[in-house]
């Protein structure tokens, strides 16, 4: 029963997107009730739920570690204030104070703005050196792949460039237009196509043993 | 061209193969962050402005949005994280001088809660007053609802059931511009700006099933992704990453912060090639030198 | 014992869909338009997902049924003709895997090529062990419903039935509180089958953050102070992947990762030790289990791939020629 009653209800769930998926919309309307917009409102209702969750787990980590005063505890303790501090003036409504709220000149528009994006920014523009880092690693000439990789990987990298497009155009007037064409339209376009597609076959089988009950290591089973 | 600019940038390359040497004798990747850091802040201190080669997809775009007639009615989307401003503002800095100049009709909108309405906002704002553009009739700003797919999708029947309302709460029937403008149909071209996968979301739902044009701005990241569908004629141009938005800041005639940000660019992606080069250059001899000393 | 619906179970509900399909497809009379409007979750994959913020407020959410048309549907009939080759493609697809499944389960033997990234695992999580260093799982950044995420899941529950097997530590940081409650119930089901349930500990699995990068500086700091031996990412990951990818080499871990993202791949190749493309991620749990079943499928699915070639193969010289019409519109959506 414990296990067989998820099964039914993957398969169930699974089968019922499916048919709205090949079936008209007003043939599985009846009255006000719509299946597949219900049944995707459900996920958001259920995701609700689950916010509690992760709100019990954060503060549950962070405050064990405090209280305990673990290496680096002052971190945990700066992660509990900040969630609180972000969360509380943001639910209390809009109209005790312009403060409150998420609405422009609130404080979690604030600590968005000042504090949040930056950080986001400031960890995205990381990648820049972590670039360098993996680049200068990673493209060895060990064999011919990784020759190839490497040849490849130097004339795209010039070739986005204003420098390196005048480096290549005084070799030849076409290798830019050859690399658009052969590299980027070509092989590239070739390449992401294939990977999509044996990606989609690979979920899609997934799906199918997931529905059908043969996949369910994702129970605990 | 100054030659003291000269000068500090072949200081520069000089300092950046200095560091590249100690990375090689210390092995601590560090000083590769440092070249790279130099590469970065200097460019911005010290501009030095490069000729840049305009991309066809880049053309592409610029030409579909230059043959709409003037007066006409696009939707620009800010699809997009704070985290790449860097990237996809310049995108929609072009899009809206573009536009702005052909006194297009602009909606805005975005699938992205943090922070899209706010960037959309202050974007649109800041540059609808220098080109003395009013809100409400030349252009308007729709804000953020979730459910994307139901956006999108809605959209193509009735923009005041998705968005009764403007980004500021203004009843949309009380907005001039929004009048006759109640789905794709009353639109002449969509102009995505995006970093996320929302991307394949505009093709397959509103390019493929309302038949409007789409042209897009996505990361460098993103880009070589898209040009599935440049090939197959469904996307109409698409600017990727910071050089994209450079040429088309070139195009439109207001050099930005892309364009500054291509001398940064050109500069690290030169440092990575040397040092793959040099790297591999000392792994070669290396390599000669074990298999010699396995002879012997 | 009997896994899943039985193969006859499967072929009645086969045979019951298909009838459903031929019996509502010749209905031809005018459906009354509603005033709601279908939404159509495409066949499209990944997209960052939003963040708690969707859920702030009321006036913020579309529900579907908010959408209201007054033009009438576009089929008239019940089924939906200008789906029908996705229809045949899907039936065709599911009776590959049904038939190799049976075949599987019959004991016939199915070679599978050797997935370097996978025969590491067991190594990887030796390594923790001798070093008594943790062992690090990412499930991706995804919620809970892309395919992604349960297949990092489902690979989740074999490494910690290994984690629990040598007793070695286990760190899971995840994005979503639902990845979180399947984390968790996941991990604790293979510390029981393991025979170690003492050493299951809910902190296994830990809610870190809601937001991309929030989440990427977190488990960038855990790494470089718990220094785990081995780093494994199984799922979909975006920008923060070479973040991670790098932070983790930095930290000397050996990483082995996979996920189905394109833009992701050449990262994680070349931060990597070990990286599983595409659908190797969604192999991985038949692969590291080796059940039939399982593996069965993964055969069913290959020769699906094979007969998409032919056609791709079949399309370019029609194309070649100049003639095919016919053949390209049956791909086509009428």
């Amino acid at each position: 029963m414990k296990t067989t009653v998820p099964i039914i209800i993957a398969f169930l769930s699974g089968f019922v997107m499916i048919l709205a998926f090949f079936v008209s919309p007003e043939s599985v309307t009846f009255g006000n009730f719509e299946l597949e917009p219900e049944v995707l409102s459900w996920v958001t209702i259920v995701g609700g739920f689950t916010l509690l969750l992760g709100v019990v787990s954060i503060v549950r980590v962070n405050y064990n570690a405090v209280k305990r005063r673990n290496d680096g505890w002052v971190y945990k303790l700066a992660t509990l204030i900040s969630v609180f501090a972000m969360a509380i003036p943001a639910v209390i409504p809009n109209g005790l104070s312009p403060l409150f709220g998420t609405g422009p000149g609130s404080i979690y528009d604030w600590l968005f703005n000042y504090l949040d994006a930056p950080m986001m920014s400031t960890m995205f523009a990381m990648l820049a050196f972590y670039i360098a880092s993996a680049a200068f690693r990673a493209f060895r000439t060990r064999n011919t792949e990784a020759t190839l990789l490497l040849v490849t990987a130097v004339l795209v990298m010039l070739w986005r460039i204003p420098m390196g497009e005048i480096m290549l155009k005084s070799i030849h007037e076409s290798i830019p237009g050859l690399i658009n064409t052969y590299i980027m339209n070509g092989a590239n376009m070739a390449v992401q196509r294939g990977i999509i597609i044996g990606a989609a076959l690979g979920a899609a089988a997934m799906s199918l043993r997931i529905m059908l009950g043969i996949e369910r290591t994702y129970m605990g089973k | 061209m100054n030659l003291w600019l000269i000068l500090a940038y072949v200081l520069l390359i000089a300092a950046g193969i200095f560091l590249l040497y100690k990375a090689f004798k210390s092995g601590d990747r560090r000083f590769i962050y440092l070249a790279v850091a130099f590469y970065v802040i200097f460019p911005v201190l010290i501009t030095l402005h490069l000729p840049i080669e305009i991309s066809p997809e880049v053309r592409q775009l610029y030409k579909a949005v230059e043959s709409l007639p003037d007066s006409a009615t696009v939707l620009l989307t800010f699809d997009y994280y704070p985290s790449t401003l860097a990237e996809t503002e310049p995108m929609s800095r072009g899009a809206l001088h573009h536009l702005f100049r052909k006194h297009c009709r602009i909606v805005t909108m975005t699938t992205v809660p943090l922070g899209g309405p706010s960037i959309a906002e202050r974007v649109t704002r800041n540059l609808a007053e220098e080109y003395g553009k009013v809100y409400g009739i030349d252009f308007v700003n729709l804000g953020y609802k979730a459910n994307y797919v139901a956006v999108l999708k809605g959209m193509g029947s009735s923009i005041e059931t998705i968005y009764p309302t403007d980004n500021s709460g203004t009843p949309l029937s009380d907005i001039p511009i929004m009048k006759d403008i109640k789905s794709y149909s009353d639109m002449d071209f969509i102009y995505v700006v995006s970093d996320n996968g929302i991307v394949d979301y505009w093709m397959s739902i509103v390019n493929a099933q309302y038949d409007i044009r789409v042209g897009t701005g996505v990361t460098a990241v993103m880009a070589p992704r898209f040009y599935a569908y440049l090939q197959a004629g469904q996307m109409t141009g698409m600017l990727g990453g910071m050089k994209g938005a450079a040429d088309y800041e070139m195009l439109v005639n207001q050099p930005g912060t892309a364009t500054k940000g291509m001398t940064a660019q050109s500069l690290v992606h030169l440092f990575i090639i040397l040092s793959v080069i040099a790297g591999n250059v000392v792994f070669i001899i290396e390599k000669k030198r074990k298999r010699q000393g396995a002879k012997v | 014992m009997r896994r899943g619906l039985t193969i006859s179970g499967i072929n009645v509900l086969a045979i019951l869909l298909m009838a459903f399909t031929f019996a509502v497809w010749p209905l031809s009379a005018p459906v009354m338009a509603d005033s709601s409007q279908v939404i159509d979750d495409s066949t499209t994959p990944e997209i960052l997902t939003d963040t708690l913020s969707e859920l702030s407020s009321d006036s913020a959410v579309v529900s579907a049924s908010d959408i209201m048309s007054d033009k009438p549907a576009q089929n008239d009939s019940v089924f939906r003709t200008d789906r029908l080759n996705a229809l045949v493609l899907m039936i065709l697809f599911s009776i590959v895997i049904l038939v190799y499944t049976k075949w599987a389960r019959e004991g016939k033997r199915l070679f599978i090529r050797k997935i370097s990234g996978l025969d590491e695992v067991e190594e990887a999580v030796g390594r923790a062990t001798e070093m008594g260093k943790p062992v690090l799982f990412i499930p991706g950044i995804q919620e809970i419903d892309e395919i992604e995420t349960i297949a990092g899941i489902s690979i989740l529950g074999r490494v910690a039935r290994m984690t629990a097997s040598y007793d070695t530590p286990l760190l899971v940081p995840v994005r979503y509180p639902m990845v979180l409650a399947a984390g968790q119930e996941v991990v604790e089901q293979a510390y029981i089958e393991a025979g170690n349930p003492d050493s299951y500990n809910r902190d296994i699995v830990r809610y870190v953050a809601g937001e991309q990068f929030a989440f990427t500086a977190t488990v960038n700091g855990m790494m470089m102070r718990e220094r785990p031996a081995t780093n494994i990412y199984m799922g979909a990951f975006f920008a923060e992947s070479l973040l991670l990818a790098e932070t983790g080499n930095a930290a000397g871990s050996i990483q082995i990762a996979g996920t189905a993202q394109p833009a992701q791949l050449p990262f994680f190749v070349a931060a990597c030790d070990y990286t599983l493309m595409g659908e190797e991620l969604y192999a991985a749990s038949a692969y590291l289990s080796h059940e039939p079943l399982l593996l069965g499928g993964l055969k069913g699915q290959d020769w699906m791939k094979i007969l998409l070639i032919i056609l791709i193969v079949i399309g370019i010289i029609l194309a070649s020629f100049g003639f095919g019409d016919w053949y390209f519109s049956l791909f086509e959506s009428m």
